[in-house]
């Protein structure tokens, strides 16, 4: 009764998927589609399970070779880079974020290299929370290759550097600053409020 | 509507070196831009004294545009169809060494796609010197497909586990901590109705992406979602990689589909 209701057109797609599906799985019995459905069971049976994650300097350079997939999975806990500087006279600004918001323009879809490196960069600082959490007993933040970068980062945002036209703070001029310093704090998104992960040295600007 | 093995080929090359290429641009253009980036601090992470070594002479300045340049050149070549199984090394090898460049990627999931795609390409070039071609591709489509509809899948199943994805507040969030964010007040991705509607929408979608199999018209209506939800992506967080790299395997999921 149900299918005699529905326009033939419909109808007619449904019933051929119909058979394929049965083909496919049932009658066809080929090995390909049999290895192809065992494997997406087999995903969607390990998704469920707690993952374990494992740790190496070389399987972390060669990541890309175990992509989890997992995008925008979920709202954790993210790391921002906030920014202060001190003047001449001893005087330290207020705390500014050092985040990538820039203007859209559709020809970025070809050709986008100034939001791709901002991207980069809060993965940057992504990453140095994630080594702080990870950080080994007795351990120096200091010497990992995440806080070296993220302090140049930290510098630069105070020096004026830009992510293609847009500086990487919006602020009034540091030209005449002589020291920063850095903090990363983690927020939970959605929520307000933050908690301070990391309060770095200060430091000269000009070392 | 099937998409045979020669149609599938060219157009997986011809997606896959336009990414290729558009990337190797990017990636010359950033070597004025970076000021963060500093490969005598990177090189600590490589484990390897001999593989350092080698590293720093190949990232000095001129070297390293020398690859990008020949990476884009043969980007080129591969969309010409004029890329054999040296072409494929080499681009291979330069994916690795441009990884190793970033600290394991600079675009996250499109690096990994790229690296996909590429795996695939090496896979067809030297299966065929076993094999007749035909033969190598058609393992190396099914390679590049099944990676493909596992990142939709994977993607689309842990949203539905998380509550926040399923009440659509993730969306909203999210779109408002993107590049090109925040929302503005009157968005309205900020309709927790619709909010709820888009996630549910796209989180089955990316769920039973693998159905596509099932029939090519089916792996078309999927694919031409893929290419709206990519563009979206692109849109409100300025991924504009994940866009191509993507595309580049819908090749192989028609051709995997038309079996």
């Amino acid at each position: 009764m149900t299918a005699n209701c529905s326009p033939p057109r419909i109808r007619r797609f449904t019933s051929r998927i119909e058979a394929s599906t049965f083909n496919t799985i049932i009658q066809g019995m080929e090995f390909t589609a049999l290895l192809t459905v065992a494997y997406f069971v087999l995903l969607a049976v390990a998704l469920r399970k707690r993952q374990r994650t494992v740790n190496g300097p070389w399987l972390f350079l060669l990541r890309a070779f175990f992509p989890n997939w997992q995008f925008f999975h979920g709202l954790g806990p993210a790391a921002r880079l906030w920014v202060r500087a001190q003047d001449g006279q001893g005087q330290w600004s207020l705390w500014h974020p050092v985040y990538p918001r820039l203007p859209r323009q559709a020809s970025h879809l070809l050709h986008n290299p100034a939001v791709n490196l901002a991207l980069s960069h809060q993965n940057l600082v992504e990453h140095l929370a994630t080594d702080i959490h990870d950080l080994a007993e007795n351990a120096d933040i200091r010497d990992c290759v995440s806080y070296q970068l993220v302090m140049r980062l930290a510098r630069d945002a105070v020096q004026g550097g830009r992510w293609g036209d847009i500086p990487l703070v919006e602020q009034p001029s540091w030209s005449s600053a002589e020291a920063f310093q850095f903090e990363v704090r983690l927020l939970r998104l959605g929520q307000p409020g933050d908690e301070q992960l990391l309060l770095s040295p200060q430091m000269p600007l000009r070392p | 509507m099937n998409l045979d093995l020669p149609m599938a080929i060219r157009a997986f090359e011809i997606l896959l070196g336009w990414s290729l290429l558009l990337q190797s641009a990017e990636y010359l253009r950033l070597r004025a831009l970076d000021r963060v980036g500093d490969w005598r601090i990177q090189r600590a992470e490589v484990p390897s004294a001999r593989v350092r070594q080698g590293l720093d002479w190949l990232y000095q300045p001129a070297p390293y545009a020398g690859m990008l340049w020949l990476r884009a050149a043969l980007a080129l070549a591969l969309m010409l169809g004029q890329a054999g199984l040296g072409s494929a090394v080499l681009l291979f090898a330069m994916a690795l060494l441009l990884l190793l460049r970033w600290r394991g990627a600079f675009n996250g999931g499109s690096d990994f796609m790229t690296l996909v795609g590429l795996t695939g390409l090496l896979l067809a070039h030297v299966l065929g010197l076993f094999t007749n071609p035909a033969r190598a591709w058609h393992v190396a489509l099914w390679y590049v497909t099944v990676q493909s509809l596992s990142s939709y899948f994977v993607s689309g199943w842990v949203k539905l586990m998380r509550p926040e994805w399923r009440t659509g507040r993730a969306m909203t969030v999210f779109l408002d901590n993107g590049v090109y964010g925040p929302l503005s007040d009157r968005s309205i991705y900020r309709w927790p109705r619709l909010a709820m509607l888009c996630s549910w929408g796209f989180t089955l979608w990316e769920g039973l992406f693998p159905i596509a199999l099932l029939d090519v018209r089916l792996a078309v209506v999927f694919c031409a979602i893929a290419t709206v939800f990519h563009f979206l992506v692109f849109w409100f967080f300025g991924l504009n990689r994940f866009f191509w790299a993507w595309l580049s395997t819908f090749p192989a999921i028609l051709y995997a589909a038309s079996g």
